[in-house]
């Protein structure tokens, strides 16, 4: 099964972004990830990291370029993005669980209504991922009754139910009270581990430099810098970065 | 802060206002010299009188099995017809009855004309409802839609139901589309009321589903969901919950708006009331009545709703 796998697992080729407004979000942003790779987008607010990352699952159009995810171009017509999606996690700032589920009802759902599992067998996955996040004791309580940190977690074992090949992360510890962010962090660390293709858009300078096999810099719209975390951290050549790292460090 | 309020003196208060207005009511009718005769009322409600079994065609009646069975022979010779259950007979054998005459009487009580315009009422009310929720979930969902054809077709809808009397579009609807549409004169009442209704749960609907936060489309759809799936599953769910209390306001007012299906001869609570006020001249005790009934659809309808709504809050 070695043979002609393609390592590249998403190939993002001059994706541009211009909102009706006339705001040019993305300029010819490119950006490859391989399998099994954790990738880390940091920048200013206003960016377009966000952005980006939205344009990976198509919760956001793109104006021009492509992205190609497993292979699949997100804007043939033909795409059924659906599908993408479903293969293809994603974890939000705000954590958007659904507040009229319970926690388990929350892993439940996708699996049951997309990939038409029996309940019997989504209630397995479900409790195996709460599990796994460590919210075992919690599985039955509402959104509302959990903490930041909880729900983040919650929303990450929602992601991970319907099994994707890709974890797209938004800023996931931004909405979080400092004292949760190890917590959720922990979880991304050992999803990383076991070698879980992401794409993480954070402030965690910690977690990039610790977790990440590349860190991407975006500014304007555009990907101005792309290396490993060492280079990235302690030789910046780049003086957009130098200046940014001079703010966050 | 709030002001401490002395509660056994306010709720003393409150009583006295209420005899206050209802003594107010007796005195002026006194005034108007008003005769309240309230015993007339109950037979309207239910009637208890025996009630008469007629002939239904020219005849000789035969008796048998000691008075048991009524038997009643036509002049013209043809099938005759049988009376099996009864409690009072009024018919000897031999005797040549007419149509139309009594031949018998049953003793079971049977409902009153004002109870037979209040199960019309909850029956057309609660029709409409149904079809007005069907309408206004698609207008709702419409009014949000992408497609300009869509969202003009339902902006159009609302705004023309919304601008125009109930009573107008009830007549319209027997007298034009009715026609046309061959349809009977509850169909035609449901049928209005229903758009009519259907307009407005629209509106109530389009801004329950804008009022969650568009997060959970994007969750929804991120987990694959197509757009038809995250509506039935994550949307609706939330903003059926949040829509509750408008919801039960505007199902309030269709009771009381199906009174003006009366105008077109369907005999709902109000048409009933206003026949029973014609034979009993008793309109002040009619009235009050018929207010009372009601008051007691609309509280039945509005404490199933809080019900519902304590039984979803297990979420919050």
């Amino acid at each position: 099964m070695t043979e002609h796998i393609d390592p590249s697992i998403i190939v993002a080729k001059d994706v541009d972004k211009i909102y009706p407004n006339g705001c040019h979000a993305l300029k010819e942003v490119s950006l490859t990830v391989n399998r099994g790779e954790v990738v880390v987008v940091v920048g200013p607010s206003g960016s377009g990291k966000s952005t980006f990352l939205r344009t990976l699952n198509q919760l956001e159009t793109t104006s021009g370029g492509s992205i190609r995810i497993d292979g699949v171009c997100l804007q043939d017509p033909k795409t059924d993005i659906n599908q993408i999606r479903a293969e293809v996690g994603m974890v939000f700032q705000s954590f958007n669980l659904f507040p009229h589920k319970t926690a388990l009802e929350n892993v439940m759902l996708a699996p049951m209504k997309v990939l038409k599992k029996s309940r019997d067998e989504a209630e397995q996955k479900g409790k195996e991922l709460m599990l796994k996040v460590g919210l075992s004791e919690r599985m039955h309580s509402f959104p509302s009754q959990l903490s930041g940190g909880q729900q983040q977690r919650v929303a990450i074992a929602r992601a991970l139910a319907m099994m994707p090949m890709i974890m797209l992360f938004d800023e996931p510890t931004s909405a979080l009270d400092p004292e949760m962010v190890g917590e959720v962090l922990d979880v991304m660390q050992s999803l990383a581990k076991e070698g879980m293709t992401m794409v993480v858009v954070t402030h965690e300078m910690g977690f990039a430099r610790e977790v990440a096999d590349r860190v991407v810099f975006m500014e304007d719209g555009e990907l101005v810098v792309e290396d490993t975390p060492e280079n990235f951290f302690n030789n910046p050549t780049n003086t957009r970065l130098k200046k940014f790292l001079g703010q966050v460090l | 802060m709030d002001k401490q309020y002395n509660n056994a003196f306010w709720h003393l208060v409150f009583v006295a206002i209420l005899i206050t207005i209802g003594t107010g009511v007796y005195l002026s009718s006194k005034s108007i010299d008003y005769t309240w005769r309230w015993e007339r009322i109950p037979q309207y409600l239910i009637n208890t009188e025996p009630q008469d079994i007629t002939a239904p065609f020219d005849g000789t009646v035969e008796l048998s099995d000691n008075d048991k069975t009524v038997t009643l022979i036509p002049d013209n010779g043809e099938d005759p017809f049988v009376l099996k259950q009864f409690d009072i007979l009024n018919v000897d054998d031999g005797d040549i009855v007419f149509e139309g005459d009594a031949l018998a009487g049953l003793d079971n009580w049977q409902i009153g004309p004002i109870t037979w315009g209040l199960v019309m009422t909850l029956k057309i009310s609660m029709v409409s409802l149904v079809f007005a929720l069907i309408i206004g979930l698609f207008t709702g969902l419409a009014r949000i839609s992408a497609n300009p054809a869509l969202r003009n077709l339902s902006i159009t809808y609302i705004e023309l139901i919304r601008g125009t009397p109930l009573l107008v579009q009830i007549f319209i609807f027997y007298f034009f589309i009715g026609t046309v549409l061959e349809l009977d004169r509850f169909t035609a009442g449901v049928a209005a009321l229903a758009v009519f209704t259907g307009a407005y749960i629209a509106e109530i609907i389009r801004s329950g589903i804008q009022s969650i936060h568009p997060g959970q489309m994007e969750a929804a759809r991120s987990l694959g969901m197509n757009y038809v799936q995250a509506m039935v599953y994550v949307i609706l769910p939330q903003a059926f919950k949040r829509t509750l209390p408008p919801m039960a306001g505007q199902f309030i007012n269709l009771i009381k708006d199906s009174s003006l299906v009366s105008v077109i001869a369907i005999t709902d609570l109000s048409k009933a009331g206003r026949e029973v006020v014609n034979s009993t001249f008793a309109p002040f005790e009619v009235w009050f009545t018929v207010a009372l009934l009601y008051l007691v659809l609309t509280g039945a309808l509005s404490w199933m709703v809080q019900k519902l709504e304590k039984r979803l809050a297990a979420s919050d």
